[in-house]
């Protein structure tokens, strides 16, 4: 099963297409992936600033750092599972989508970001409190973080800009299966022939 | 509607250059994303996570609050600029100016005194639902402009 197909299994099932078809649904859960952006985004906003030396200054890392950490975590479920039924419902047409793609790649170097920084710099907070400075490293993490996000954003709202033409790919789906068809008739006849 | 604008939006700039809408659009996703982001914060404070701090998180959070509010009020009437006719029509567009109204108004009065001042926990928590959900209405009415 190609990685189409399966799409297409996907978006088929009852769930999937029941949201597809729906007029409400599929808006008001990009609505709630939304939402889930603006209010758990902005705490890794803020997270990032501080660490920067940007934001809640007054305020010891530790204490950002360790007080938004299970609310980003609830946020991130929330916009995940938003995204994945948008996904399901919508397969095929992400499956063609270069933005879809490009953001998934991105969503892959977050995850990379996560667990290369998770020990070297977001467990160490109390310890940069302690010594008064945020070492380069740390400073690092939090752009690439930064800049990380930023391109989910670019490339989320880039994906509602391209809308792949399905009806003529599956029409040259159909065309390539006739000749196909066609040719294998054409050896069967020769066959026939030959007997 | 009752209010139809004399104006050809096909000599707006912005309708004459591929990149300059989705750019708009993204700068006013990453300035709601602080705006709203930081208010959350304050809000969730106010439900009693984390330290219950909501006055010092507020005092901490407002410039980022209000620089996301501003570049979010200026990206806004920008991206209206490009079809103004067709959002003033628009039912989900004129819900979510409503709603932004109330929430800019309710955050700088209600929210902000409750926030400040201290009240039982019980007012703590219904203000910080309150904002809440009046911030994700907004969010909700801009998003189905395109689907309305």
């Amino acid at each position: 099963m190609s990685l189409l197909t399966f799409a297409q299994w996907v978006q088929s099932t009852p769930l999937f297409t029941a949201i597809r078809e729906s007029w409400y649904v599929y808006p008001a859960i990009m609505s709630s992936h939304l939402a889930g952006i603006s209010l758990f985004g902005g705490m890794v906003f803020i997270v990032d600033l501080r660490l920067l030396g940007l934001a809640m200054r007054k305020r010891p890392i530790a204490d950002v750092v360790n007080q938004l950490r299970r609310l980003k975590w609830v946020g991130f479920a929330i916009v995940a599972t938003c995204g994945i039924l948008m996904l399901g419902s919508k397969a095929e047409e992400y499956y063609y989508n270069a933005f879809f793609r490009a953001k998934m790649a991105v969503l892959a170097l977050i995850l990379v970001h996560a667990l290369l920084f998770r020990r070297s710099v977001y467990a160490k907070a109390a310890e940069f409190d302690r010594s008064g400075t945020v070492p380069g490293l740390a400073k690092l993490a939090a752009s690439l973080s930064l800049v990380l996000w930023t391109c989910m954003v670019i490339c989320g709202r880039g994906i509602g800009y391209i809308e792949p033409p399905l009806d003529k790919l599956h029409a040259r789906v159909i065309e390539h299966l006739h000749q196909r068809a066609q040719s294998a008739d054409r050896i069967v006849y020769l066959d026939t022939r030959t007997n | 509607m009752f209010l139809e604008l004399v104006y050809d939006p096909t000599t707006n700039p912005l309708n004459n250059n591929e990149w300059s809408f989705p750019l708009l659009e993204i700068i006013h996703i990453a300035a709601f994303t602080l705006s709203i982001g930081t208010i959350a914060i304050v809000d969730f404070g106010l439900l009693g996570w984390g330290k219950r701090d909501a006055a010092k998180l507020l005092k901490e959070t407002s410039t980022l609050t209000l620089l996301g509010l501003v570049i979010m009020l200026i990206s806004g009437p920008l991206i209206f600029s490009s079809d103004p006719n067709m959002y003033l029509r628009n039912s989900s567009f004129r819900f979510k100016m409503v709603a932004l109204l109330v929430a800019i108004i309710y955050n700088y009065t209600i929210h902000r005194k409750v926030v400040l001042s201290g009240a039982t926990p019980g007012v703590n928590k219904a203000v910080g639902i309150f904002s809440l959900a009046l911030w994700v209405s907004v969010v909700f009415g801009g998003l189905f402009i395109a689907f309305v």
